[in-house]
Order: C-alpha cells, then sequence, then structure tokens
C-alpha cells in the first residue's frame, strides 16, 4: 500500500470522527437548548399567572380596605412594570434576567406589604373569597419557586456541557453560548416580618 | 376520644416516612403513629383505591405527629419529587398530609390535577371539611371528610382516565416473558419431534423408515402404570420390532402441556404498588390550624 492511499485513509478517518463528534454534540445541544427554553416560558407563564391574579385581589381587597389606596396603587404600578418586561429565551443574559427579575421582585414585595396590611381587616382574612384568593397567591408564588428552580437546573446543566472541552469548541462554531440563571433574591434569605 | 399518644414523639423526614403502598398497592395511608384509626384508615383505603381505579388519581395520604422542618408543602413537595407519585402520563399524583404536633395540613396536586382540584378549590375543602374537626382534634373525621369531598371533585372530572394496565417497564417484562415462552414452546416440539424421530430408527438398516403399525395398552393398576405394547415395521427393510414402553397413569394426560398455569399481575394479596413518575409543580393549598 502506497504511503498516499495511508494518508488519505487517515484523513477521511479524521473527518469522519470529528464530523460525527461536531454532529452529536449539535444534537445534545440543541436538546439541552430547548429544554431550558421550555423551563423558561414555565418561569413566565408562572410569573403571568400571579399578574392576572393580581386584579382580583386587589379589587377584593378594595371592598373592606378602601383607603389603603396607597399600598393597593403600588401593586398595581408594579404589576404593570413588570408586564411590560418579557425576555426572549434566546436572549437570556445576565443583564435582561437581573432587570426581569427586579421587575418581578417588585411585584413580590408589593404584594407582601398588601397582604401585611389585611392582618388589621378581621372581616377581610374571615371571607371565603379572600381566603381562595390567598390560597391562589400562595400557590402561585410555590409554582413560581418550583419553575425558578427547575429552569436553574436545566441551565447549569447546559452551561455545564457547553463550557466542557471538546463541546466549547462545537458550541463556539455554532453560536451557542453560556445563560443566565436566578440569583438568590438580596434579603430572601431574612424571614420577612410584620409589623403590627 | 382517647388519642393514642406514640411513645417516642417520631419526627418523620420523607425517607423514613413508611410508605405502605409500595408493599401492598390497596394502602394509601401512612399512619406509623397510629393517630387515626383503623375503622377510618380502612374506608380511606378503599376510597382511594376507588378513586385510582376509576380516574388514576395516585394518593399518599400520611398522618403524622411531627415532620422533619414543620413545613408541610416542602415536605409534600420532597416527597412528590422523591416517589414520583401519579403517573408520567396524566401526572395525576396527590399528597394529603396532616402534621398534628406541628398543627399544620397540606393538600399537594399533581400536575395533572391542578385543573380539577384548584387551588382555592383544596382551600374551600380545608375551610369547610377539615378545619372544623382539626380545631376539636377529631383527625379522623377531618381526614375522612376531605377525602371524601376531594373524590367528589374527582368524579365530576371525566378527564381522568385510569393509568393504563401496562407501563413501560411491565411492557419490557412482557416482551422478555414472551420472548422466553416462545424459546420454551420450541424446545418443546423440538423434544417431541427428536422422540419420534428416534422411534423411527431401525434398528436393521440405520434408517428413520420405522412406522407404527398396530399398538395396544394395558393398565396396570397395582403398580400405578399403563404398559404400552407398539409395534413398528421399517417401510425401507420390512424390519418388525415390538417397543414397550411404560407411563405412569398420575401423568398420563398432558405429560408435556399439563399442569402449569399463569397468574395475572393483579392476582389480588399483597402486590406491591409502584408510582408512576408524575410531577408536581406546586399546586394545592395549605395552612395551619
Amino acid at each position: 500500500m502506497k504511503t498516499s492511499h495511508i494518508v488519505l485513509i487517515a484523513i477521511v478517518a479524521v473527518i469522519v470522527l470529528v464530523g460525527g463528534c461536531a454532529t452529536s454534540t449539535y444534537n445534545n445541544l440543541v436538546s439541552q437548548d430547548e429544554t431550558v427554553t421550555r423551563a423558561w416560558s414555565d418561569v413566565q407563564t408562572q410569573y403571568q399567572r400571579r399578574a392576572d391574579l393580581i386584579p382580583n385581589l386587589v379589587n377584593t381587597v378594595k371592598g373592606y380596605a378602601a383607603h389603603e389606596r396607597e399600598t393597593l396603587q403600588a401593586v398595581v404600578d408594579a404589576r404593570t412594570k413588570a408586564t411590560q418586561i418579557t425576555v426572549d429565551p434566546e436572549n437570556l443574559t445576565p443583564e435582561k434576567l437581573a432587570e426581569y427579575q427586579a421587575a418581578q421582585g417588585e411585584v413580590s414585595q408589593a404584594l407582601g406589604r398588601l397582604l401585611a396590611i389585611t392582618e388589621n381587616y378581621p372581616d377581610l382574612k374571615a371571607s371565603e373569597q379572600f381566603s381562595e384568593l390567598q390560597a391562589q397567591l400562595e400557590g402561585t408564588e410555590n409554582r413560581i419557586a418550583e419553575s425558578r428552580r427547575l429552569f436553574n437546573e436545566a441551565t447549569q446543566q447546559y452551561n455545564v456541557y457547553v463550557r466542557r472541552f471538546p463541546n466549547n469548541i462545537f458550541a463556539g462554531m455554532f453560536g451557542f453560548s453560556t445563560k443566565a440563571m436566578f440569583q438568590a433574591e438580596a434579603g430572601s434569605d431574612k424571614a420577612p416580618t410584620v409589623e403590627f | 376520644m382517647i388519642v393514642a399518644a406514640a411513645a417516642t414523639a417520631a419526627t418523620y423526614t420523607v425517607d423514613n416516612l413508611p410508605i405502605p403502598y409500595l408493599q401492598d398497592k390497596t394502602k394509601y395511608v401512612s399512619n406509623p403513629d397510629g393517630i387515626l384509626s383503623q375503622e377510618t384508615v380502612d374506608s380511606l383505603n378503599l376510597w382511594l383505591g376507588q378513586m385510582e381505579t376509576a380516574h388514576g388519581v395516585q394518593t399518599v395520604l400520611a398522618v403524622v405527629e411531627y415532620i422533619e422542618g414543620g413545613d408541610t408543602y416542602e415536605f409534600c413537595m420532597k416527597l412528590g419529587r422523591k416517589y414520583g407519585i401519579g403517573s408520567k402520563e396524566q401526572n395525576s399524583g396527590l399528597i394529603i398530609l396532616l402534621s398534628t404536633g406541628d398543627r399544620a395540613y397540606q393538600i399537594l396536586t399533581g400536575r395533572g390535577l391542578e385543573g380539577t382540584l384548584p387551588d382555592a378549590i383544596c382551600r374551600r375543602i380545608e375551610n369547610t371539611q377539615m378545619l372544623p374537626s382539626l380545631r376539636e382534634g377529631e383527625w379522623d373525621e377531618a381526614m375522612l371528610q376531605t377525602v371524601r369531598a376531594i373524590t367528589l371533585y374527582v368524579d365530576g372530572d371525566d378527564s381522568l382516565v385510569p393509568l393504563s394496565d401496562f407501563d413501560e417497564d411491565d411492557k419490557l417484562a412482557l416482551i422478555i416473558f414472551c420472548c422466553f415462552m416462545l424459546v420454551g414452546i420450541g424446545l418443546i416440539i423440538f423434544a417431541i419431534w427428536y422422540d419420534d424421530y428416534q422411534k423411527r430408527l431401525c434398528p436393521n438398516c440405520h434408517k428413520h423408515t420405522m412406522k407404527k403399525i398396530s399398538g395396544r395398552t394395558e393398565k396396570k393398576k397395582s403398580l400405578g402404570i399403563r404398559t404400552h405394547y407398539d409395534t413398528y415395521k421399517c417401510t425401507n427393510c420390512h424390519f418388525t420390532k415390538l417397543r414397550t414402553w411404560d407411563e405412569s397413569l398420575a401423568t398420563a394426560s398432558g405429560a408435556y402441556f399439563g399442569g402449569g398455569s399463569f397468574s395475572g399481575r393483579s392476582g389480588g394479596g399483597f402486590t406491591g404498588g409502584h408510582f408512576g413518575g408524575g410531577s408536581f409543580g406546586g399546586g394545592g393549598a395549605g395552612g395551619h390550624f
């Protein structure tokens, strides 16, 4: 066998090997990217669910505590601001995500203040409608937390994959980069205090 | 009413909470501290069993004195994650937890149950069915009323369907079982053919051309056997031979295919159940009393 043949075979073998490697990495990247996208859309769905609950909640509280105008308005404003910010899954940069998280965090804080003042209205607290709304809100907060947890899990897995050698070479070639994750909310490690 | 106090006030974690369902798929209730009466446990098991058969809703109902951390929501989520309660397709898992020492309760719905039992309905059930009895310390009544109310909502939802009889693992097991059966049947057929082939061997010309031309049998009851006298004749060299062989009367019928019977998986008794891998998204409601 001529040397040129051996060289040719070796070149073909390397091309096939690299090609196979690239194909499998690409497919993995696509499916992991899709998982993150799905997790992200679930996060947005759950936040939207909370936004949809707010008008009903505000109206119910208004019926019992109309003069708490300031607190009620703060919730409505925070909601309006937060619903204007949506993040495209293709554009999950740390800045975008931080902006989104900050806007939703304001809603959480405004809601927290609203729920705190409801403590002063025993009739409101005793109403079946409010109790059920509160359950929906709690459930939604739980769903938000769970969807965020799953999103972070999926993103972390994706990021590790993207950064690992030799995947990082192919990821760069195909335009896949690491994605941002949710950071623990500032002050969320402290239990909220309710003052009377 | 005397509430039986457990000798040691156990604090349960997700890992050490007994799940009787895994040993016996008719037992949905985990009552390790004996807080519920046996009668209540039996009723609950019956109702929850009907709910799984008719609607594929897989439930774990636990009543304990204390849980680690005291947070019923967290506990239920971890429990759901650990066991994957509910089917994978329908996600219809349901967890009901009452911790009497922590004075907390929780209904946690699987993702597929959130439409049937929205958070507000769970709260309504808790407020109207569970809380009044809990405040009186009537744990049995609280659980009976709660489960009864839940079954009404579940029965009213026709979109919930029973779990398919075979999930993926069972399918694989069935395929393997069938393969073994086919190999087994093949071997039996070969054995019968080979036995016959050997009988057709002519001792004179060594060709497999012997044919049975006549035969008679003689019962020997005292010995418990039947003796066969078969006359074979070779079609090639016309050599004849008498073959005698004994057959036990006890196995006279169905020497090959006799006896065996196959029991299905739904054979009743203490068959362990298994959870289908359902997921929980955080739906449901809980509270303190």
